[in-house]
């Protein structure tokens, strides 16, 4: 057989080093973070097989104590509230764009991908002369509305490819059966729509999550959330690496399982238009 | 996809329905566009305010405004270094596990790790790996008396550093989406190919490739956009610098508008960026109405 051949072990062999060594650039910048996040700042610049056991709490600790749990409570507000109101509004409005004839369909489609597309400088700096005015800087509803900019254009667009997959017939028969439409999306189309309703919720709540240049010039130091909030760790003077590295770690811990669980909708969501 | 069949109490509860969510896009996403439009014509300034001038003088100033020109270049380079590198490494990761080492079931998970970690997190991990008295990489090679070059104080270095930083973060995204398509291709052309006596790698490259153009074209059009956009990414690691070795336009907007208070100009450049995203949004609007016509 051609497949137990020694041409074919070795091209085997070196695609199994190619997948390993892919695996280390994916793994070590990780590992790298945790011992960072774990070393005293006396044994910061030694390399970690010299002084492998100096090891501390000391810089969760500090964390703890300072601004950056705060910063993380803005942002669960922040990309929560947002999340919230883009679904409020965009489901409803997938719906009637995915089940409603209408001509303007490719033009709403394009506008969608557009808004997800576009700069966010230019929404930015817009947003910024009007906050100025109307006294919305540095608070809450500011940020929640600045979110909402890319949250809803996302929703909207994702639960419009989910709710393409409902069957009409499932639509139909509710209709028959005297519910209004507004039952019919609400006891029918949402419960069989409900996985790609939940990727929806939870990567549109990643998306302002991940925000840090709409914090970084629209709020200040009451409201600013975890991203910006970790720059307070970096001074001229001095990088507290430490905190740096456990700052970093808070950040992601909610969403690494979120992403693990959700990478089948990923495909489906952020890739909406990407079909092979 | 054809749509319910509608009757007129039906038709004013879609109309009900879509209202608020066209209100809402109208107000938080498009209304701060038309605002940028409308800046990129005035010559609105931050502190000194607008002295009813409007006209194209921010764009004739673009033209012949050698810092915007070198953003461009900047721009262009993490794009297209940035956009092969994941598409090339993301492809060759889906591959590997479909074809390779199909076992690995706990891999995938941890390839798509780094996808999970924000922006502004990325940016600092890299930073840290790319600071000489800190990095482990350069400890490393110091063992060996191999001297690591200081990546984020020459040009071409801060540059591969971005690219590196953020073909990192975002190579599990083509990851998943190729290894999606992948698998819906039949592992069947393949056997028909080896029966044929082609190899497993000519079989690839003459069968499978082909097929994942469409997907590939896709995902690299949506990285490229992306990476238009770098901002968390030049904000930590290098501030532009050194020089303005990585100003990319998108930062350069940025720092017009909020560095130098010139807040009309920063618009017309955002301006520049949106065409870009107008552009590539309506070839993968159509190409999708192509698709669900079909």
């Amino acid at each position: 057989m051609r497949d137990q051949s020694i041409s074919f072990r070795v091209k085997r062999g070196i695609g199994i080093a190619m997948m390993l060594a892919l695996l280390a650039f994916s793994l070590l910048p990780i590992l790298w973070t945790l011992i960072l996040a774990l070393r005293p700042a006396t044994h910061l610049f030694e390399p970690i097989w010299s002084s492998p056991t100096a090891l501390t709490l000391d810089n969760i600790a500090s964390i703890a104590r300072s601004d950056f749990p705060r910063a993380l409570l803005n942002s669960f507000i922040t990309a929560g509230a947002s999340t919230l109101l883009a679904l409020l509004l965009g489901v409803p409005g997938a719906f009637a764009l995915s089940k409603r004839r209408f001509s303007g369909k490719f033009m709403a489609s394009w506008l969608l991908l557009l808004l997800r597309m576009a700069p966010p400088v230019g929404f930015v700096i817009p947003l910024f002369l009007f906050y100025v005015q109307a006294g919305l800087i540095d608070t809450h509803i500011g940020l929640i509305f600045a979110y909402t900019s890319l949250t809803l254009p996302f929703v909207v667009w994702s639960m419009w490819t989910s709710f393409n997959q409902i069957p009409n017939e499932l639509v139909e028969a509710g209709l028959m059966d005297g519910a209004s439409l507004w039952q019919v999306l609400r006891l029918i189309v949402l419960p069989a729509a409900r996985p790609g309703l939940v990727a929806a919720g939870v990567l549109s709540f990643l998306l302002a999550w991940n925000d840090f240049f709409f914090a970084l010039v629209i709020t200040r130091s009451s409201t600013t959330t975890a991203p910006v909030a970790i720059m307070n760790f970096v001074s001229y003077a001095s990088v507290d690496w430490g905190a740096i590295a456990v700052a970093a770690i808070a950040l992601t811990l909610p969403t690494v399982p979120i992403i693990i669980i959700a990478n089948k909708y990923i495909v489906q969501s952020l890739g909406g238009a990407v079909k092979g | 996809m054809t749509s319910v069949r509608a009757s007129a109490a039906m038709d004013r509860s879609y109309k009900l329905m879509l209202l608020p969510a066209s209100l809402a896009v109208g107000i938080f996403a498009v209304a701060p566009l038309v605002g940028m439009f409308v800046l990129s014509f005035t010559d609105f300034h931050l502190i000194r305010g607008w002295s009813g001038k409007i006209g194209l003088q921010n764009f004739l100033r673009l033209a012949g405004d050698a810092r915007f020109l070198s953003s461009i270049y900047v721009m262009a380079a993490l794009s297209f270094f940035g956009v092969v590198a994941q598409v090339v490494i993301g492809t060759a990761i889906a591959v590997g596990l479909d074809r390779i080492v199909k076992s690995w079931r706990f891999a995938r998970g941890i390839f798509v790790i780094p996808f999970a970690v924000p922006h502004i997190a990325v940016a600092l991990i890299w930073l840290s790996l790319f600071t000489p008295t800190l990095s482990p990489i350069t400890a490393f090679f110091a063992t060996f008396g191999i001297e690591v070059p200081a990546m984020l104080t020459s040009q071409t270095g801060a540059i591969a550093a971005i690219v590196i930083a953020d073909t990192w973060a975002t190579t599990p995204f083509v990851m998943l989406i190729v290894l999606a398509a992948l698998q819906g291709i039949s592992p069947d052309l393949d056997e028909a190919a080896a029966m044929d006596g082609a190899t497993r790698i000519r079989s690839f490259f003459l069968i499978t490739l082909p097929l994942l153009y469409p997907t590939l074209l896709m995902v690299a059009l949506f990285r490229f956009i992306e990476t238009l956009k770098h901002f968390p990414l030049i904000f930590v690691m290098t501030s532009g610098g050194p020089g303005r070795a990585t100003q990319a336009t998108n930062y350069y907007a940025y720092v017009q508008t909020f560095q130098s208070s010139n807040v009309a100009y920063g618009a017309a450049i955002a301006v520049f960026l949106f065409i870009f995203a107008g552009i590539i949004s309506f070839y993968i609007a159509r190409s999708n109405a192509r698709l669900s016509d079909a």
